[in-house]
């Protein structure tokens, strides 16, 4: 049993949330799916006096397509974002970082909002949300606000949203037609946090490409592309992505599992490796 | 501090009092006497614990008892009222031998049967898929595999030539 007394909170709707965030706020872990929370509390790294589970706010579970963009609730389940089909339609990147992330239980338990805010830098939403120019939006007691994804994210595990705040939603404009994503991780076993992650999105005229990874600093890095992928995907081309993303890569650390070369190095893989499959795919992820 | 839910497991309406400090598992193990959840890492990596809430599969002890308050939970328990009548998942494992020690099957089970409700006719590619929040410190999956593979079969209602893994078109994989 975790060893500190908790006062657990399962408010029934986002008002109620919210007037006990600003309340308590300093005070409160706020839970969602659980799924990095709950192990570090069993292991006491995490002991939080007060837990706030998102659990029972049902109305923050939601996909909604507005004209040009996909606004998806903060409870919406790993695996919702990989299998709905507005989200596959309109977001396949983000769907297809959920499909692979941790495993089944993982994804049935795991919500987007609750990556998003935990804000771990090898997360899989992290890269798709910032090469799909996504944003985060949060609710406080006085209203609500909508950060980009560099706004959002300021370090290592450590976001902008204030102590009555919550996040709310994630919205991500559509994929205009024609423009295709692919998404790369690598992993020493299935199911691992990516040691290096990638997220590329490619205009159908090639027009505009962005590539953003994880993995390689504090926040998403994010690499505009359009210059070397102008004339298509071929290897030259793919090999000057990866000559961009190395020299772009500069504030990467390394860790008991990789150095800080082999993680750049591994970075400029990966994001040639997404790139490719945005330009051989289909414009929706396949099953 | 202590608190009462209600939860529906294996059918019935149970009223638990908890502690708030309480996992899932722990809650069915202690207080309801639902041992065959294990726990093995508690930290949402070996999947011993894997139980269904609110008809998906989960890891119980990375989702706080005091948060199922409202759920219907099914565990392995419910597969089989004995030894005497398992389930055709269960009598597939018994027959392909695959378990060795025995920790981790109540997990490989249930995410067994998760995985042939949604996929009743699973490639061996996709089975290993299915299982891979589960994890098997003795069998090397081979087995498992293999008893997944009969177990399709058994529930699909096909005649079961040992090994092969391709079932009919249709049946459905719901125990």
């Amino acid at each position: 049993m975790i060893s500190n007394e908790i006062e657990f909170h399962r408010p029934g709707s986002l008002a109620e949330a919210l007037a006990l965030m600003e309340r308590d706020g300093e005070d409160i872990t706020v839970l969602s799916g659980g799924m990095s929370l709950v192990p570090m509390m069993n292991l006491g790294i995490i002991r939080p006096e007060q837990v706030l589970s998102l659990n029972g706010v049902h109305e923050l579970d939601h996909v909604t397509e507005t004209d040009g963009d996909l606004v998806i609730g903060a409870m919406v389940r790993h695996a919702r974002v990989a299998t709905d089909p507005l989200i596959r339609r309109h977001a396949p990147v983000l769907a297809a970082a959920a499909q692979v992330i941790g495993d089944v239980q993982v994804r049935n338990r795991g919500t987007l909002g609750g990556s998003v805010a935990h804000a771990d830098p090898a997360a899989d939403y992290l890269p798709a949300l910032a090469a799909a120019g996504g944003s985060v939006t949060m609710a406080g007691s006085d209203g609500e606000r909508t950060l980009t994804p560099d706004e959002f994210f300021i370090d290592l595990m450590f976001t902008s949203r204030e102590p009555n705040e919550l996040v709310t939603s994630v919205t991500v404009p559509k994929l205009p037609a024609g423009w295709r994503s692919g998404y790369a991780r690598l992993t020493r076993v299935e199911g691992s946090y990516a040691i290096v992650n990638a997220a590329a999105v490619i205009a159908g005229d090639h027009s505009a490409a962005t590539v953003a990874l994880g993995g390689v600093g504090s926040k998403p890095l994010v690499v505009d592309v359009t210059e070397q992928l102008r004339n298509g995907v071929d290897e030259a081309a793919l090999a000057a992505v990866g000559e961009v993303v190395r020299e772009a890569a500069q504030d990467v650390s390394g860790d008991l599992m990789s150095d800080a070369s082999y993680r750049r190095e591994m970075a400029a893989v990966f994001a040639r490796r997404a790139c490719a499959m945005a330009a051989t795919t289909e414009a929706e992820v396949s099953a | 501090m202590k608190r009462t839910i209600n939860v529906r497991v294996n059918g019935e309406d149970r009223s638990v009092e908890i502690d708030t400090r309480m996992i899932t598992a722990e809650m069915l193990r202690e207080r309801l006497r639902l041992t065959g959840v294990h726990i093995g890492c508690a930290t949402g990596n070996c999947g011993a614990c894997t139980i269904y809430l609110d008809g998906k599969t989960v890891k119980s002890c990375c989702v706080l008892a005091a948060d199922v308050d409202g759920s219907e939970i099914t565990t392995v328990e419910a597969l089989s009222p004995g030894p005497e009548d398992l389930h055709p998942i269960q009598e597939a494992f018994v027959e392909n031998q695959g378990l060795q020690c025995g920790f981790c099957t109540p997990g490989m089970i249930l995410s067994t049967k998760a995985l042939l409700e949604s996929n009743p006719h699973p490639t061996e590619d996709e089975i290993r898929h299915g299982i891979s929040g589960n994890l098997c410190r003795c069998t090397g999956y081979h087995f498992i595999v293999k008893s997944i593979q009969d177990a399709a079969q058994r529930l699909s209602g096909d005649a079961a030539p040992a090994g092969g893994p391709q079932g009919g078109p249709s049946g459905n994989g719901s125990g």
